[in-house]
């Protein structure tokens, strides 16, 4: 207890210098930049910032990272709210009541309400990974090959079910994520599989170069293909973060704040179910469900709390079991391997410090969106005026670097297209690209927790289910799967119907 | 969950209705019958494939591993899965009517001005990440020529329009000049990483 202050102490304090300051306060605008303009998500972006800060010491480059992956769902925001398209996925709950507030000429106002509720709900998911990561990979030391094979299958899955409108697609994209990751050496034996002979091939399929392409160079070609300009909603009124209306709205907030970081705790699920979720609950309870979608402040801060207060949500499992929460933060998860740091549940015993560092620079970044907020609205959506066909190329020329910047091959370049061009396809059939992600990150920890777990039951596939928390997350896996199968769906509807029926039966009857 | 586990198209009691229009990115559109089919049917393809190749994987008996982990296992189970998967759907766009004369639909397919400018931007791209970059021209180099003819060219029915070519082709020269210094500045010169 008292050595997790100290090191939060220390943690704060290290980062109270002008080089930290700077980086940190980069890293948000950057992601603030890329987040204002429709199409180039968090992955994107932490993904190309990942190869540029691969030289920079470890603390210097996740604190960039952090800040970008908290600016630019915090910038998708603002094209949400004056253009009626979502920056990031993420962001998507706000377009009804922010665009509608815009067009009654509030837009100032409604970057405000984002603005307060992004900070609160940053702040309070801060609150949650401070307190519970620790716990968290502490329960996870006792976690074998059998719950770190449900735990990969149902993040996955969780994935696939949830991102996009079609969970059969989402699957397909995850099985095929999990397929590609086992390209290349295997690592039991290094034996290598589905190479055919080429051996770049050897050392897989990376990840910053897939990414790159399904989130980067397919965006360029669906936003370039498309001729459609935009317009843009003018502001006229204060931008002033509005927390005159955060402690009207305090009980949004918390409930969002809450439900924010439950939905990043649960591996694969990602940030618009956040705010979704939020959004739907804050509906549900409200005396005024009526103007939800018609410009309502209430559905605008619940949305924008929900949304961000899942990004600490997300980093939380991804710190303490390895398992990334949303696509964001399996990049996130990929660079911290790339400098050293691996995180899951030895990252207590091994960089004890890491994970409170990881709380400050969350704490640095939500300060820097409130600052940018406060003083920087109006220069920063000039970026949204850039023509199209200026600035997709230079994306390009980014996502270019990007793919070969961390192993200097070309043939991570070459894949970069292969896969871009492949995801703007599978996109346009509405094939979500999370779960491929999803799949790619974990397909590894899949491959050997399923073999390390067989070699240890001697080939029986008991303890895969009877094991209390394989069993919690087998049921939740198989029914979630199962309940796409119309029959089953049926039944399961049937016998809970049957059931509420008689539970109302045997309370008491209400007369007038 | 149950919402969300069968969304509304996806029931085989509802009938396909055509989108009204296109979104830009795509996703997310109830895509006709026989478009899911023919994908159904290539994704069962390819877990067929994925299985046998699985299957037919080098068991390492000369090295003497324990059997329940030869490389084959995972990707057995993945071949099998996208079949299963792949199954589920071709059911589904069957039962939908996907080889109904209705089930053809209006696939999301690119208008003609979309396709021409998707074949122009992809072979743009490629060009530059195949042919130009990393054999031997200067990365500022590459990327200020593949900036200034992507701009000029994308921007070139405006500036026709406009009469304003030549002026457009100035601007595209300067932007590409610029983003490539700018590129290699910060990534080679600032933060010491390796371009191609």
């Amino acid at each position: 207890m008292f050595n997790g202050l100290e090191y939060l102490g220390e943690a704060y304090l290290s980062f109270l210098n002008p080089t930290s300051l700077m980086y940190g306060m980069g890293g948000a605008l950057m992601g603030i930049l890329v987040g204002c303009m429709p199409g180039l998500s968090a992955t994107l972006c932490i993904a190309l910032l990942t190869t540029l800060t691969i030289k920079l010491p470890t603390n210097d480059a996740i604190l960039i990272l952090i800040c970008s992956y908290v600016g630019t769902l915090y910038g998708g925001s603002r094209s949400a709210i004056l253009l009626n398209i979502p920056g990031t996925a993420a962001n998507a709950a706000s377009c009804a009541d922010g665009y509608a507030l815009a067009r009654r000429g509030e837009a100032g106002r409604a970057i405000g309400i984002a603005t307060s509720g992004a900070f609160c709900g940053t702040l309070f998911g801060v609150l949650c990974l401070a307190a519970f990561t620790a716990s968290l990979a502490e329960v996870a030391l006792s976690f074998g090959a059998f719950e770190f094979f449900w735990l990969a299958l149902f993040g996955v899955t969780m994935s696939g079910s949830l991102v996009g409108s079609d969970p059969l697609k989402g699957w397909l994209m995850g099985a095929l994520g999990l397929f590609v990751a086992q390209i290349g050496q295997e690592g039991l034996y290094a034996y290598d599989r589905f190479t055919f002979g080429i051996h770049e091939l050897s050392g897989g399929i990376a990840l910053i170069p897939a990414l790159v392409g399904a989130f980067g160079f397919a965006e360029v070609l669906t936003v370039l293909a498309d001729p459609v300009e935009r317009k843009l909603v003018e502001l006229k009124d204060s931008t002033l973060p509005r927390f005159r209306e955060v402690a009207q709205y305090w009980r949004t907030v918390l409930r969002s704040g809450a439900i924010g970081v439950m939905t990043g705790l649960l591996p694969g699920v990602g940030e618009d179910s956040g705010a979704w979720m939020s959004y739907a609950a804050a509906k549900a309870t409200t005396r005024e469900p009526e103007k939800f979608g018609k410009g309502s402040i209430d559905g605008l801060m619940a949305a924008e709390t929900g949304d961000m207060s899942s990004i600490p949500g997300h980093i939380i499992p991804a710190l303490a079991l390895g398992i990334p929460g949303s696509a964001p933060s399996a990049v996130l998860l990929a660079a911290m391997i790339l400098h050293g740091v691996q995180p899951g549940p030895m990252l207590m015993v091994t960089h004890p410090q890491f994970v409170y560092h990881v709380v400050a620079m969350t704490t640095l970044a939500t300060i820097s969106i409130l600052i940018f907020g406060l003083f920087m609205v109006r220069p920063l959506l000039y970026v949204l005026r850039i023509r199209r066909t200026v600035l997709m190329p230079i994306i390009f020329l980014l996502t270019t670097v990007g793919a070969f910047a961390t192993q200097s091959r070309l043939f991570d370049v070459y894949s970069m297209l292969a896969i871009g061009i492949g995801a703007f396809f599978l996109r346009r059939k509405g094939y979500p690209m999370a779960p491929f992600v999803l799949g790619l990150v974990l397909g590894s920890l899949l491959d050997k927790s399923l073999r390390r777990g067989l070699v240890l039951s001697d080939g029986s596939l008991l303890p895969f289910f009877t094991r209390p928390i394989c069993a919690v997350l087998a049921t939740i896996t198989i029914f979630t799967m199962l309940m796409y199968v119309p029959l089953f769906n049926r039944t399961v509807k049937r016998v809970v119907g049957g059931a509420l029926g008689s539970l109302r039966r045997l309370l008491p009857v209400r007369r007038a | 969950m149950t919402d969300s586990a069968t969304p509304p198209h996806a029931s085989p009691a509802a009938p396909y209705e055509e989108p009204s229009s296109a979104p830009a990115h795509g996703a997310d559109v109830a895509q006709p019958p026989r478009t899911d089919f023919i994908a159904a049917v290539l994704w069962i393809a390819f877990g067929i494939a994925v299985a046998i190749a699985s299957w037919r994987m080098d068991r390492l008996t000369n090295q003497d591993i324990n059997p329940y982990t030869i490389p084959g296992l995972l990707p057995g189970f993945l071949g099998l899965a996208l079949i299963l998967f792949g199954g589920l759907m071709l059911i589904r766009s069957w039962r939908a009517g996907a080889l109904t004369a209705t089930g053809r639909g209006r696939p999301n397919r690119m208008t003609a001005s979309e396709l021409r400018r998707f074949a122009i931007i992809t072979a743009l791209c490629v060009v530059f990440g195949v042919g130009l970059v990393g054999h031997g021209l200067p990365f500022w180099a590459a990327a200020s020529l593949y900036v200034a003819t992507t701009i000029a060219t994308l921007q070139y029915p405006q500036r026709k329009a406009a009469g304003q070519v030549a002026r457009g082709i100035v601007v595209a020269i300067v932007i590409g000049l610029c983003a490539g210094w700018a590129i290699t500045l910060v990534f080679q010169d600032i933060f010491l990483v390796r371009l191609p």
